[in-house]
């Protein structure tokens, strides 16, 4: 009979599933007693990390019964685009990947938890290498717990530099002779000396940093000029008309492998880690100090390549910072992930880690450097993930004649002072 | 409602106890409640996702907001600075030269084919749904990436073209001709229009042909002179729709360029701009704004074309001296 009653029925059952939905509530307690906990914990990466993070998952919820993990993870925009509407819609995972260039923003906005209120409880720090040491904190409160370092360092392929007589890069190598070694190669060999060099502000982060100064000021305002800005245009644009450099309609082409992976071009400044990711096609490749026109000061410094961070709307804070303690420091995690997240954050997991190949390369690597690095930046300004995309675009437009220095220059100031001003 | 009233005995069984008059009772008994409950589906999809969201984006257009804080009002700042702002210009300038190149390159293309597809030979079917084909899966993500490789250097596009001795290189990284590679994947997905065109044909009569050929005109003319104007209705009917669906291209070029609309910009659809400040940018404001001036431009470009189809379609039933 009644429809009525069905109707009524069924709008009791949706008020009740709503009731659900929007329910939860606050956890309320002790925030750093870790009681039973589902947690749910999101990364970008791509099936092969999605492997390394189940083994590490269950390796966790093994040890730690009371608390149950659900991942998900997405490629890299994909996964910020999902990360804003979660953060925006008060969904955001409990537990959740950051870059360093987003951990700003996304502190800024109130979408992180503290993580200070759970050092020494749940979360144990101590082992950090030095330099990523602190590099997720923000004006005294700790945002963000490194799983990886890298640094930017020299790619090359010591083939194509003796093939063209090119003697390899070596300490103390300066700009100038880093530019002839490009030109002399790509003349001799055909193949391009390097890659999108003026594309990477990496590579302007580099010599500013050598010159003493920084990308971005601990204000969060650019930390160069127009003048020194257009100097790095032109620079780029010279090297770009001279064919030095692996041309931009290649580079685009590509997209979204790399030229050093396609042996495209001889030695390219890039993070070092990518070494791994290159050699699985170009296995020749060696890692060599970057160029410096400041003896000494090579203007490198450890990077978080990526960090842990707890939402600051999870209801269990204490299990989230035990599962990024576990994720940081347990042996057995920096085993399975070897160089997957950058090279292991802590000592402990270094050591775990039993790198091969190229890999053993960039640890290698970096241990020689490691007294020499320079401080770590603060986090950069909320913005810089725009900025960065920004200057890809427009060293894009530089590259292809489209637009001169001076417009690049003039061009990247607008949006800076539009993003980085508001 | 009147059929509630028709049958009195029914509401009366379903009445509910309590203060409903009689209206109200009438309202929700039997047959209309019925008709309610089957209409729910739909009136709760359209009222939750896409009145909803439509008039909250209408509110946030004039706002702004970052997606974490709070909205705060701007009025028309949104709207006012999208006319300094030079990517959305270009964005514009993108989209406008790309509907006004695939629109008419692909309904040509699929009038043609679909005047070839209108005799009676054997295995028509087969080539129909060859040439429909390309429609079910164009859109793909994945024939996008299988596009871009076969417009890049060396690949098979430059090579044949090489054959001919034009050298373009690859296209996709060619500012001056990614473009027109979207274009060619529009016009490969002509299926969906040439099935209609072919509707149209088949209801042409075939003795204003046979009239005309006694008269002694020829194919030019008789296209001309009959087979347009007697299909008209149809041409317009799918030129709104591609023009339509034109101003909204997404996942192809999303594919091809990238947020940026690579190379230097050439592919900067306002789709893709529009997500790049929503998305990338988290300026959801002045992305609200965008979409609220999409639907003016297509709004006008709509009635624009409304306007000149009263010189050029023909409803059967007008008689000639109308015009």
């Amino acid at each position: 009979m009644g429809a009525l009653k069905r109707f009524r029925v069924l709008a009791t059952s949706m008020v009740a599933l709503l009731a659900v939905a929007c329910g939860g509530g606050g956890g309320g307690g002790d925030e750093t007693q870790a009681g039973p906990a589902t947690l749910r914990f999101s990364w970008w990466g791509n099936a092969e990390r999605a492997e390394l993070m189940q083994k590490a998952i269950d390796l966790f919820q093994s040890k730690n019964p009371e608390i149950k993990v659900t991942p998900s993870f997405q490629e890299f925009e994909a996964y910020w685009q999902k990360m804003a509407t979660e953060t925006a819609g008060g969904n955001a995972p409990d537990v959740l990947q950051m870059d360093f260039a987003y951990i700003r923003e996304y502190s800024e906005r109130n979408a992180l938890y503290d993580l200070k209120k759970q050092e020494g409880k749940n979360l144990e720090l101590g082992d950090l290498l030095t330099g990523l040491k602190g590099a997720g904190e923000i004006d005294g409160k700790l945002y963000g717990v490194p799983t990886g370092g890298n640094t930017w360092g020299y790619i090359y392929d010591p083939a194509l530099f003796a093939q063209a007589g090119v003697e390899e890069p070596k300490e103390g190598w300066t700009w100038d002779d880093y530019r002839d070694a490009m030109k002399t190669i790509a003349e001799k060999t055909g193949v391009s000396g390097g890659g999108n060099y003026v594309g990477s502000y990496y590579n302007l982060e580099l010599q500013l940093r050598q010159e003493g100064g920084l990308l971005y000021t601990e204000d969060g305002k650019l930390g160069f000029d127009k003048a020194r800005l257009k100097e790095f245009m032109e620079e780029g644009k010279a090297l770009a008309d001279g064919k030095t450099v692996l041309p931009i309609e290649k580079g685009v082409q590509i997209k979204p492998a790399f030229a050093l992976e396609q042996k495209l071009v001889a030695g390219d400044l890039g993070w070092d880690n990518f070494m791994s990711r290159y050699a699985k096609s170009n296995p020749g490749l060696k890692l060599g100090p970057v160029p410096t026109d400041k003896a000494g000061t090579s203007g490198q410094y450890l990077k978080p390549s990526m960090l842990l961070s707890v939402s600051q709307k999870t209801e269990h804070p204490a299990a989230a910072a035990k599962l990024v303690s576990f994720m940081v420091n347990d042996p057995e995690v920096g085993k399975i992930f070897g160089a997957n997240r950058g090279l292991p954050p802590t000592n402990a997991q270094r050591a775990a880690a039993q790198l091969e190949g190229p890999l053993a390369a960039v640890a290698a690597y970096e241990d020689a450097l490691k007294d020499k690095f320079g401080k770590t930046p603060p986090a950069p300004p909320k913005g810089a993930g725009t900025l960065e995309q920004a200057f890809i675009r427009i060293t894009e437009e530089l590259q292809y004649g489209r637009i001169t220095p001076d417009q690049a220059v003039d061009q990247f100031f607008t949006e800076a002072e539009e993003t980085l001003g508001s | 409602m009147s059929r509630a009233t028709i049958a009195p005995d029914r509401r009366a069984e379903v009445a509910p106890a309590g203060r409903t008059g009689p209206r109200e009772r009438a309202r929700l008994s039997g047959d209309g409640l019925a008709g309610y409950l089957f209409l729910s589906p739909w009136i709760i999809g359209i009222v939750l996702l896409t009145l909803g969201p439509m008039v909250t984006s209408l509110y946030l257009s004039f706002t702004d907001y970052d997606l974490f804080n709070a909205p705060t009002w701007i009025g028309l700042e949104n709207y006012q600075r999208m006319f300094t702002d030079a990517r959305w210009l270009r964005s514009v300038q993108v989209t406008a030269i790309y509907v006004a190149l695939a629109v008419p390159i692909k309904l040509a293309a699929a009038l043609a084919v679909a005047m070839l597809l209108n005799s009676k030979r054997a295995g028509q079917g087969f080539y129909r749904a060859a040439f429909y084909g390309p429609s079910l899966i164009g859109g793909s993500v994945g024939v996008a990436i299988v596009w871009k490789m076969m417009f890049s250097d060396d690949s098979v596009v430059d090579q044949v073209l090489l054959k001919f001795g034009i050298d373009t290189g690859g296209w996709a990284g060619n500012p001056d001709f990614s473009l027109m590679m979207l274009v060619l994947l529009a016009t490969w997905q002509l299926g969906a229009p040439m099935v209609i065109f072919l509707a149209g044909l088949k209801q042409v009569p075939r003795e204003l042909y046979e009239a005309a050929e006694v008269d002694g005109a020829g194919r030019a003319r008789r296209f001309w002179s009959i087979t347009l104007p007697m299909i008209s209705p149809v041409l317009f009917f799918n030129l709104l729709l591609e023009t339509i669906n034109a101003f909204q291209v997404f996942t192809s070029a999303y594919v091809v360029g990238g947020p940026n609309g690579q190379p230097a910009g050439s592919t900067l659809f306002y789709t893709i701009y529009l997500f790049d400040r929503g998305f990338g940018d988290y300026r959801m404001g002045y992305a609200s704004a965008m979409a609220w001036m999409l639907l003016l431009g297509v709004g006008l470009v709509t009635v624009f074309l409304f306007r000149t189809a009263r010189g050029w379609v023909f409803y059967s039933g007008d008689s000639g001296d109308k015009r």
